[in-house]
């Protein structure tokens, strides 16, 4: 199976090797051949599309096995879907959109649409699944030994094959040495002559029953498990393999009055389907809710409750700072230190890019750990290095000072790199040229270099924006918001919208996945419309050379 | 053109043919093979650490009872993935985690009740039968408990201290004498540690939740805000950045047991996990309870208790029951798991068989002897982030009584 | 080390100038380069004197390592799976870089080259889904991935091929931003010249453009490689597997244990890990700092 798997990645590899690889001196002199279609790009495209096929046949047919035809109605339609597009010479943008387009819909676009529809509901811990899980869980979870009765050793047999035949468990009692065969039927007294128990007091062997071994046994966990035998205080269950006891459910749900009743206490809850949960009259709960559709609620919850809207606008601000600070200190940074080392006179400039690129390499989770540690008070390196004595964590603006310092750590090697590809990128004739007409290195930088840069890495200053708008690791590895105001333990100085409003989802009783969700939509629509403002303004500086 | 599609169309259509019938003739096999494997597969899911340590027995089981074993390590986030994928179907079939965790997986109904017999669960200690016990049902098979004592450097603390104030005594002494740079290494950080501190409030007179008629606590008897928590923290703050400097912020998970195996300080609060490093630094050390305030309640740790659970929505449930009621009810297997990692085990008959040769243990259990089981009800959730950020307040010298108050109030409104 | 045509000449002619002129030319860029390196640094040898340290504890009062041991090391061996880790991370990162870079890279020369219907939405919208902060969608991706595993075990969960087409769905956002970029400062009289001459838009695609951005696609590349080895989310869910692990996760698990971290074995790990990163580095070294500038006049 993994060998047709390979499909896909060696299918996306080998056009990109080829070619490149081949390389330049050749390139040129084909272009000019007016060949209009070459021998190895239909062979590439049949190979390609060949594979395709492959994938969509072996696909299929677990697809049919399930019976799910919806799903294979996709499949059908997304193989002829690529094949009316590789084959027809029109839609040329959606041939080089595509290959990466559905990989987007299918595990990122699909799961984010999934996700957002949970910001209507409750859904969270508590209430995860649907009513019917509710009230499997609720009744197994009171099924409990009826006082005094007996414990029996088990054995799984079955009449005829160990595979097909019927579930029968073999029960006995090791205080009176009696033996017992139940089923779905009930229990029924077996002959001692009948069978064979072994010293432990587990049935080895029975007349007219096959006695199952563990590993057989184990492939009908699912038929054992559900199997009861009905005895008059309650029902035989087994408990594992070897023992089975006698239990009753306490708690039962009633259709009639879509409530759980309580046999030992008479207590009934009722279904609320408003909330998601059985309630009883003096309102108590039940933990096992389900999920149900709330509406707006979340929604109203994040715009009303004062605990979220009051310290909003101060989070808000210090967000952007945060978020504005780390890409332009990043940027700023490594494109210095990028052009202090693009020159052709530099020599050693390997081993610089290699050590620099070093914070980047590193896990970043592990490093933030490292700099927690370097701000300690009475610890940290930095105080004891400069002879200082701050609390760097314990205020407001030296802690988001630290933070916009760690970031800047963390985050210029990646800006380096990308400014040095960016500088390799532009042709050294421009700026040769503006030197011979006497500008100053300043001058052609502003004029040349500087425009051309921005060229290439406004999109991404942009979208690093946008990243660091929510960087979750870059608060909660460092000061984990704080620090906080000594009457609320609830917004602290460092904290970015998301981290504070996580821990009012994630804080309480269990996760509140639609309240985090709602949340990250709002977020969303703030950092979506800032996105798109500047976005625009790029279009200009997308036109440069045309 | 048309030559050429067609020429495109009869590749691919031999192409297709050809991985059409290699993969219809290798499905078939796998597909009888994946049946043959569900027969008898158990799945554990566990944290790396107990992962290493539970993969030789639950091998073993699966030999000696002709099924496959499977030990998966989930690195981070066990309980909620645990949660989220139960639900979805692709969970595993046990689960091993801490017993505060109950609650919760209860609530998500991802745990199904274990039938203990009455003489295998009276092979248990107490008070760890006590912690998998949820709502009158037992919900876990405990292994191991834990719980934090003091850890004193016998070259610079001969004498176990029976009060704080001796412990801050000693220590500032020390200090005096440049024979160690802090007075106690209990970590809080930045943003306070709840389970480290817990003694000295319950020692000041705190308490989290209080109980109900059988033993439960009760979320609707929230402690934190009340006058008793207040007293608890004016006692604390003491000992705090503006009072005698024993409690700092600086302190925290990361340096608190470096700077004691470094001697830098001669009292650590830690659990059995601080051992080996002070073994290794080669340091000569006692372990005696956490001491209380001078003439406070007693100063009661947290005791947690590690268990195995049965999944509900597990695909080998009847396989589970077995493995985790007869199978880790096995003194063999307590041990092992202790020597893999040491942590008194739960299980009578095996912390006895180690105590002999691991003195450290004895006294560790000694220390949780007052404990408190760590609550295992959801509220819990709610309590440690705001606790702790009002114990690092107060330590910071902020005012206990304001503090505590809204401390108890953002707690109130998480509790539902 | 300098890998620059020109070099000797650069040299020759900086040959017998005087000291301040060095300094004013190339001097100031070393001493940059060395202050960077040395704030790159210093955070880096706390993991190393961690690493070393017997006692592995991140303590950082101790910039220099107090014990010297390779005990970290060896133990990461031979008490976890790393040799695994290593293993699975590089190929999974090897293999998902390149594939990724390669569909972005087709993205971002529809993006910077065509013009049609909805491209600046396509764009705009590329951003946005980056926004939304994944791990609120490991519930959906185990709805997925569960159907997945049952229908196709071979790429579900505990599959690194089922883990390979998630970050495939990552490719686009991540990476089509910076290459169309970069694929803007490119003249367009290049590909228009090569059309006049006949070229169909495959062609200008993988023999002209390609090679002209190579050092994009080499960084772009770095960066996809760099961002596989660290992410660790997905992976987290994805892998449950001892031996199926990858870096980032086991690594994780080294100190996300309880209460009792191991930090001098992570902090090992650590350093181990930036291994691959610095090689692959090397190998596409000279494709980041050469051969560009030379390609785009001659065209």
């Amino acid at each position: 199976m993994s060998t047709s798997l390979s499909g896909p990645g060696s299918a996306m590899q080998a056009p990109g090797r080829g070619p490149v690889r081949t390389g330049l001196p050749r390139k040129s002199r084909n272009a000019r051949n007016h060949a209009p279609i070459t021998a190895t790009g239909l062979v590439v495209k049949v190979i390609l599309l060949g594979l395709v096929a492959g994938i969509a046949i072996w696909a299929a047919f677990p697809l049919i096995e399930a019976k799910m035809w919806v799903g294979l109605g996709i499949l059908a339609a997304t193989t002829a879907g690529l094949f009316y597009l590789y084959l027809t010479r029109r839609h040329i943008p959606a041939k080089y959109l595509v290959p990466g387009t559905l990989f987007l819909l299918a595990f990122q676009v699909i799961p984010i649409l999934y996700t957002a529809t949970t910001a209507f509901t409750n859904f969270g811990d508590g209430h995860r699944g649907s009513k019917d899980d509710a009230i499997v869980a609720i009744q197994t979870s009171s099924v409990k030994q009826v006082p005094g009765s007996t414990e029996y050793s088990l054995s799984i047999a079955t009449k005829g094959d160990p595979q097909t035949g019927s579930l029968a468990f073999l029960l006995s009692d090791a205080k009176t040495k009696e033996v017992f065969a139940g089923d779905a039927g009930g229990l029924r007294k077996l002959d001692a002559g009948q069978v064979t128990v072994s010293p432990t007091g587990k049935i080895t062997a029975a007349d007219g029953y096959t006695v199952l071994n563990f590993g057989q046994a184990s492939g009908r966990s699912k038929e054992i498990t559900d199997l009861v035998v009905p005895t008059s205080g309650g029902a035989i269950r087994s408990n594992g393999l070897s023992r089975a006891y006698e239990g009753r459910a306490v708690r039962a749900y009633d259709a009639g009055c879509d409530c759980i009743k309580d046999n030992e206490t008479g207590k009934t809850w009722t279904a609320d389907e408003k909330t998601g949960a059985f309630v009883a009259a003096d309102g108590e709960r039940l933990a096992q809710g389900w999920k149900v559709n709330v509406g707006f609620k979340n929604f109203s919850r994040v715009l009303t409750d004062p605990n979220i809207s009051r310290p909003f606008f101060g989070t808000l601000l210090w967000n952007f700072a945060f978020a504005i600070g780390s890409t332009g200190l990043t940027f700023l940074l490594g494109m210095a230190v990028a052009l202090a080392l693009h020159s052709p006179r530099m020599r050693g400039t390997n081993l610089y890019r290699v050590l620099l690129i070093l914070p980047y390499a590193m896990p970043s989770f592990a490093m933030l750990l490292v700099w927690r540690d370097m701000f300690n008070t009475d610890f940290g390196l930095i105080n004891n290095l400069f002879g200082l004595g701050v609390d760097w964590f314990g205020e407001a603006w030296t802690a988001r000072a630290a933070v916009l310092l760690v970031q800047l750590w963390l985050g210029y090697p990646y800006m380096f790199l990308v400014a040095t590809g960016a500088l390799q990128a532009i042709p050294r004739e421009l700026t040769e040229a503006t030197s011979v007409d006497g500008a100053s290195p300043w001058q052609s930088f502003r004029a040349v270099t500087l425009p051309l840069l921005l060229v290439a890495l406004s999109p991404l200053l942009i979208s690093s924006f946008a990243y660091n708008f929510n960087n979750v690791n870059a608060i909660l590895l460092t000061t984990e918001g704080g620090p906080f105001p000594a009457d609320n333990p609830t917004n602290g100085a460092t904290d970015l919208l998301i981290t504070y409003t996580y821990r009012l989802a994630f804080g309480a009783q269990g996760a509140e996945y639609g309240l985090a969700t709602t949340v990250s939509v709002f977020i969303f629509a703030i950092v979506a419309v800032v996105a798109t403002i500047s976005f625009r303004r790029t279009r200009k500086l997308e036109e440069v050379y045309s | 053109m048309r030559i050429r599609t067609a020429g495109v169309v009869a590749v691919l259509g031999l192409a297709l043919a050809a991985s059409g019938c290699g993969n219809s003739g290798s499905d078939k096999p796998a597909a009888k093979e994946s049946a043959k494997a569900t027969g008898g597969k158990l799945v554990i899911w566990a944290d790396d650490k107990r992962t290493a340590a539970l993969k030789p027995f639950a091998e073993e089981f699966g030999k000696e009872n002709g099924v496959t074993v499977e030990v998966q390590a989930v690195s981070k986030d066990l309980q909620t993935n645990f949660v989220t994928a139960s639900q979805q179907g692709s969970g595993p079939d046990v689960v091993v985690g801490a017993h505060d965790w109950i609650g919760n997986l209860v609530q998500n109904g991802a745990i199904d009740p274990v039938q203990l017999a009455a003489e295998q669960k009276s092979a248990f200690n107490e008070t760890a039968i006590k912690a998998v016990t949820f709502n009158g049902q037992l919900y876990g098979v405990p292994y191991a408990t834990e719980n934090v004592a003091l850890i004193r450097n016998t070259e610079l603390a001969p004498e176990a201290p029976k009060t704080i104030e001796d412990l801050v005594a000693a220590g500032k002494k020390l200090k005096a004498e440049k024979k160690a740079s802090e007075i106690l290494c209990l970590q809080s950080g930045q943003n306070g540690d709840a389970y480290h501190i817990y003694p000295l409030y319950t020692s000041g007179g705190g308490y989290l939740f209080g109980t109900t008629a059988n033993g439960d606590y009760d979320p609707k008897d929230l402690g934190v805000g009340k006058p008793e928590s207040i007293a608890a923290f004016q006692k604390i703050a003491k000992l705090g950045e503006k009072g005698d400097g024993a409690l700092k912020r600086s302190i925290t998970g990361e340096n608190s047991i470096a700077t004691f195996t470094g001697k830098k300080c001669a009292f650590l609060v830690s659990g059995p996990w601080a051992i080996a490093d002070a073994k290794k630094a080669n340091i000569k050390y006692d372990i005696s309870p956490v001491p209380g305030f001078a003439g406070g309640k007693e100063a009661q740790p947290f005791v947690g208790v590690q268990a195995f659970y049965v999944a509900a929505k597990g695909k080998n449930k009847a396989l589970a029951q077995e493995f985790v009621t007869n199978y880790v009810t096995k003194p063999e297997l307590a041990v092992a798991l202790y020597k893999a990692e040491p942590r008194p085990p739960a299980l009578t008959a095996a912390f006895d068989q180690v105590k002999g040769e691991d003195p450290d243990l004895a006294k560790f259990s000694e220390a949780g002897k007052n404990g408190q089981v760590l609550p295992a009800i959801p509220a819990m959730a709610a309590i440690w982030d705001p606790f702790g950020k009002a114990e690092a307040a107060v330590i910071g010298g902020a005012d206990p009584a304001k503090t505590i108050t809204a401390a108890g109030k953002t707690i109130a409104g998480q509790i539902k | 080390m300098t890998t620059y045509a020109d070099a000797p000449v650069a040299t020759r002619t900086v040959k017998g100038k005087p000291k301040g002129r060095w300094f004013a030319q190339v001097g100031w860029r070393h001493a940059v380069g060395v202050l960077a390196v040395a704030f790159s640094l210093f955070p880096i040898l706390f993991v190393l004197s961690a690493a070393l340290n017997p006692l592995g504890t991140l303590s950082s009062t101790e910039l220099l390592p107090t014990g010297a041991s390779f005990e970290n090391f060896t133990n990461l061996f031979d008490k976890t799976a790393f040799a695994h880790w290593f293993l699975n991370s590089l190929l999974l990162a090897g293999v998902a870089s390149f594939a990724s870079i390669f569909l972005s890279a087709l993205a971002a020369y529809a993006f910077s080259r065509m013009r049609f219907a909805g491209r600046r939405v396509g764009l705009l919208t590329l951003l946005l889904i980056q926004m939304f902060p994944q791990f609120l969608c490991i519930v959906a991706i185990f709805l997925i991935f569960t159907t997945v595993t049952d229908l196709w075990p071979a790429i579900g969960f505990n599959s690194p091929w089922g883990l390979f087409l998630l970050y495939m769905g990552t490719a686009l956002g991540a990476n089509t931003w910076l290459m169309k970029g970069f694929f803007d400062t490119l003249p367009k009289e290049l590909d228009e010249s090569a059309t006049m001459d006949g070229a169909s838009h495959a062609q200008v695609f993988f023999r002209i453009i390609l090679p002209l951005v190579a050092p994009i696609l080499a960084v772009t590349g770095l960066l996809a490689f760099i961002g596989s080895i660290n992410e660790f989310i997905i992976a987290n869910v994805f892998l449950t597997q001892p031996e199926s692990k990858t870096l980032a996760v086991g690594m994780f698990g080294l100190v996300a244990g309880e209460r009792n971290n191991n930090f001098g074995m992570f902090a090992a790990g650590t350093l181990l890990t930036a291994i691959p990163t610095v090689l692959v580095f090397q190998l596409l070294q000279r494709y980041i700092v050469s051969g560009l500038t030379a390609g785009a006049v001659k065209g």
